[in-house]
Formats: structure tokens, C-alpha cells, sequence
């Protein structure tokens, strides 16, 4: 999706306080996996699991992190995950259900593929106007060559 | 008759309860319990999404919730590695 999306819509991964710390609900999934962390103290804490998350996934998405007094989780309601889409002037469009049971990816991807039909990048500037154009041409004469 | 239902009722309860905890496991169960802290929170579709200070990957540089919006729409992904 962010591969997919990343040039016309801003992903931000918001890393949250621990869902299943090794200090409180454990799970024997992380237990497998070797996802063993307490429940960080200080922000420095919290940055260096989510740190390694990062290297472990390579994930590509920006990351910033919700410092130990947890105020972005306050606001948003976030914990253990949760989505929301915001529209350029700041509103909130969607909000998801608190995971894992109300986390769907499959709404967002809804949201994104309506929102952006066929994948077709949003002509804003004259620029982007012209790549269309362009695009559209190549398929044009490609269609048409293949007749 | 009463007390023969409540006891049948009492069963099935104390059953299902059984079930459950077997299902997702007693320690599941009491984390759940004692740990589980989901919330629907107030902000509604339609609310502005406030700022918020957080915090870059090196741990140092603040940032700005509000710094990600504007000029394209804004996916927000609250999750913890565990």
C-alpha cells in the first residue's frame, strides 16, 4: 500500500507504548518470535525498540515515536493499533477500530484505491497534467500499435 | 424448578467461561484483564486531528504531528512492535 500510494498520500507509522511487554501482557506469539521487551521507562527506551522494529521488518514506512508520557496515545486513542486517514486540511476522514480485531488494512486500501481509482496519480499541477498526457499517449500508441 | 434453571443457567456459564479460558489460555486471559487498555477515545470523523510533540528515530530531533499534514492526505499507523 505505502509503495503503492506513498507518492500521493503521507504514511506516518506513530510508535505507541507496548502492546504485549514481557512486564505485562506477554504473549507466547512474542514469546516464539523472540519479541521480548518490558514496558520502556523513558522515551530513549521506547526509540531503541522502536529502532529495532525497524531494522527487523525493514520497514519502509516513517516512523516517529510517541514520547513516555504517551500523549499522542492520549489524543488518538491509538493503543495496541489502530489507523486513521487525515485529509489535507487536517480532518479526520476515517477512523478505525482499536486492533487487532478492528484493524483493516483492507478499509484503508479501500479508502486509497477510491480516492485514487486505477492508480492514476491526481493531475494537481501543470506538470503532473503533462505526465498524464504523456502516459496517456504511450498507452494510446500502444493500443493502437498492437491492433 | 427455579433452582434446577439457575443451576443449569450457573453450568453453561461456568462452561462457557471454561472454554474461553482454555481457548485463549490463562495467561492471555489475565493479561487481557488486567492490561487491556483499548479505548475508543473522543475524536470523532469530522473532528480536527490535533498536534502533538513527538519524537524522531534518533531520539533527539522533535516533531510535529501538524508538520505531516497539508498537500496530500495523512495515513496515521498507531502500533508497538510487540
Amino acid at each position: 500500500m505505502y509503495r503503492r500510494y506513498g507518492d500521493r498520500v503521507r504514511f506516518l507509522t506513530l510508535y505507541i507504548k507496548e502492546a504485549h511487554p514481557t512486564d505485562e501482557w506477554q504473549m507466547d506469539s512474542n514469546e516464539k518470535e523472540q519479541v521480548c521487551y518490558p514496558q520502556p521507562k523513558t522515551t530513549a527506551e521506547r526509540v531503541a525498540i522502536a529502532n529495532d522494529f525497524v531494522k527487523r521488518f525493514h520497514y519502509e514506512i516513517p516512523v516517529v515515536v510517541d514520547p513516555i508520557e504517551n500523549p499522542a496515545n492520549a489524543l488518538y486513542a491509538g493503543w495496541p493499533e489502530r489507523f486513521y486517514i487525515v485529509d489535507e486540511k487536517g480532518v479526520i476522514l476515517y477512523k478505525g477500530k482499536p486492533g487487532p480485531f478492528g484493524y483493516h488494512p483492507e478499509e484503508i486500501e479501500a479508502w486509497l484505491s477510491s480516492r485514487f481509482p486505477s492508480g492514476e496519480a491526481p493531475a494537481k499541477s501543470s506538470r503532473n497534467s503533462l505526465r498524464l498526457l504523456q502516459r496517456n499517449a504511450r498507452i494510446a500508441a500502444l493500443t493502437a500499435s498492437s491492433r | 424448578m427455579l433452582k434446577k434453571v439457575l443451576l443449569a443457567v450457573l453450568v453453561l456459564v461456568v462452561g462457557a467461561v471454561a472454554v474461553v479460558v482454555a481457548k485463549m489460555g490463562p495467561r492471555n486471559v489475565i493479561g487481557m484483564l488486567r492490561y487491556d487498555q483499548r479505548q475508543e477515545g473522543k475524536l470523532k470523523v469530522g473532528d480536527r486531528a490535533p498536534d502533538v510533540s513527538l519524537v524522531a528515530l534518533d531520539g533527539q530531533s522533535p516533531v510535529r504531528l501538524g508538520e505531516a499534514i497539508g498537500n496530500r492526505p495523512l495515513v496515521l499507523v498507531f502500533g508497538s512492535f510487540t
